[in-house]
Order: structure tokens, then C-alpha cells, then sequence
């Protein structure tokens, strides 16, 4: 729907709307892709960021350091990350990527 | 002290603030973050339209690698709505992924409103009029519509 309305505007654009116009829409565009990156690096289980340690490590009160260092990110196969921590609970009731239901296999580990 | 559970459920409750979806709202009780109330604002172009259904959402120290119990605790007259409130939603058993928050969840049985699924009925008189006799379900979701004004 996106895309659709991006180039009815350029269409407009060319035709008649003065080059400030164009401006303005672009930046909105580059707002939309910014928080998708985010959304990107959050681990869709528990919500925090996957370079931080994740929640059920905050709560455990690891010391600050060791606890960013056991909690570490697992990617699948299928590209999705997560961190291990998280992943590793859901799969022992279900072996799939929680986002997109793929057969879930590990495809590397690290930060 | 702080579970992880709990921690997540803050994090559901800020996302629902922040980034309200239309037609739903929810709140943790006063004392017990694991209870919530929730209301489902009847959605537009439906028979349920202008009802206001309240809920009540459980959750365990599983969550959210489990999900949590939902139930209406307005009387509905759905299709996939048990007599107790209970409700019959594949992402609320078989098809959960711990990815889901509560404002998915609700989002998910608003949706359910509009779009009943007659052919797994928790509620076999309700589903048999919404195939058979259209006109009567919406009478007696209507009449549901007017007791959610009063509960
Ligand atoms: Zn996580
Ligand atoms: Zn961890
Ligand atoms: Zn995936």
C-alpha cells in the first residue's frame, strides 16, 4: 500500500508539485524504515534488544557483565534472531520460529 | 522481586500505551500484574458494533512461552465464544507463539468478532444461525450489544 502511494506522489510530482513537497514525503519514508530496523533487532519473545541480556537474565540479577556474556543471540536458518535463552525454552514445546512457524534450526550463535 | 514474566507483561502494558490499537484497551488489576481487565470496542459494520466487551486475561509465570486464559466476562452471544466466556482461537491454544503480546492478542479477538469461524463452534446454536439464519443471529448479538452497556 506503501508503494502504491509513493508512486502516485512521484507521478504527481513530476507533473506538478514543487520539489519541497517531494522532500517532506521522503524523509516520512525514511522514518517507516528506521523503525522497522528496530523491530528487526528486539528479540520478538521477550522484547528487549538482542545485544542486551534478555529478560528472564535481568530478572535473575546475574551480575551485570556475566549475564551479557551467557545471554547470547541465536539466528536461524530461516534468518530470525533471538536470544538463546528465549528460543531455547520455546523449543522444547515447539520446535518452530516463533515468527514465521519454519522448522526451526540453528543457524549460527554469537553476539 | 521481578519474574520475567511479569517484566514482560510491563513491557505489553507500555506497548499498549504508547501505541494504542483501535477498538481495544487493557490494564493490569490494581495489586496483580498477572490479571488483566481488558474491553473490546464492538467493530464497525458488524452486528456487534457499539458493544463494549469487558474480559478478563490470566496469565502464568510461563508466559509468555504459554498463553495466557481469555475470557469474556460480558455475555456474548459468538460462535467461538463458550457459555462461560471462554474463547475458541487457534493463537489462544494450538497456534501460540510466545512472539504475541496483549495487544495481539486482543487485536486477535476483536477480529474474531467480525470474522466468526461457525465450523469449530463453542457455541452450536450461535454458529448454526450465523450459517442458517443470519437475521436472527444479529438479533440476539444485538441484544447482547445492549446488555454490554449495562454489566
Ligand atoms: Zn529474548
Ligand atoms: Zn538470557
Ligand atoms: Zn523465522
Amino acid at each position: 500500500m506503501a508503494d502504491k502511494g509513493d508512486n502516485n506522489v512521484e507521478r504527481m510530482d513530476n507533473e506538478n508539485i514543487k520539489p519541497d513537497k517531494m522532500f517532506t514525503l521522503k524523509k516520512w519514508n525514511a522514518v517507516a524504515m528506521w523503525s522497522w530496523d528496530v523491530e528487526c533487532d528486539t528479540c520478538a519473545i521477550c522484547r528487549v534488544q538482542v545485544m542486551d541480556a534478555c529478560l528472564r537474565c535481568q530478572a535473575e540479577s546475574k551480575r551485570d557483565f556475566y549475564g551479557k556474556q551467557d545471554c547470547v543471540v541465536v539466528w536461524g536458518e530461516c534468518n530470525h534472531s533471538f536470544h538463546y535463552c528465549c528460543m531455547s525454552l520455546w523449543v522444547k514445546q515447539n520446535n518452530r520460529c516463533p515468527l514465521c512457524q519454519q522448522e526451526w534450526s540453528i543457524q549460527r550463535m554469537g553476539k | 522481586m521481578s519474574t520475567p514474566a511479569r517484566r514482560r507483561l510491563m513491557r505489553d502494558f507500555k506497548r499498549l500505551q504508547e501505541d494504542p490499537p483501535t477498538g481495544v484497551s487493557g490494564a493490569p488489576t490494581d495489586n496483580n500484574i498477572m490479571i488483566w481487565n481488558a474491553v473490546i470496542f464492538g467493530p464497525h459494520d458488524t452486528p456487534f458494533e457499539d458493544g463494549t466487551f469487558k474480559l478478563t486475561i490470566e496469565f502464568t509465570e510461563e508466559y509468555p512461552n504459554k498463553p495466557p486464559t481469555v475470557r469474556f466476562v460480558s455475555h456474548m452471544f459468538h460462535p467461538n465464544v463458550y457459555a462461560d466466556g471462554g474463547i475458541c482461537l487457534d493463537i489462544l491454544q494450538n497456534r501460540w507463539s510466545p512472539t504475541y503480546d496483549v495487544s495481539a492478542i486482543l487485536t486477535s479477538i476483536q477480529s474474531l468478532l467480525s470474522d466468526p469461524n461457525p465450523n469449530s463452534p463453542a457455541n452450536s446454536m450461535a454458529a448454526q444461525l450465523y450459517k442458517e439464519n443470519r437475521r436472527e443471529y444479529e438479533k440476539r448479538v444485538k441484544a447482547c450489544v445492549e446488555q454490554s452497556f449495562i454489566d
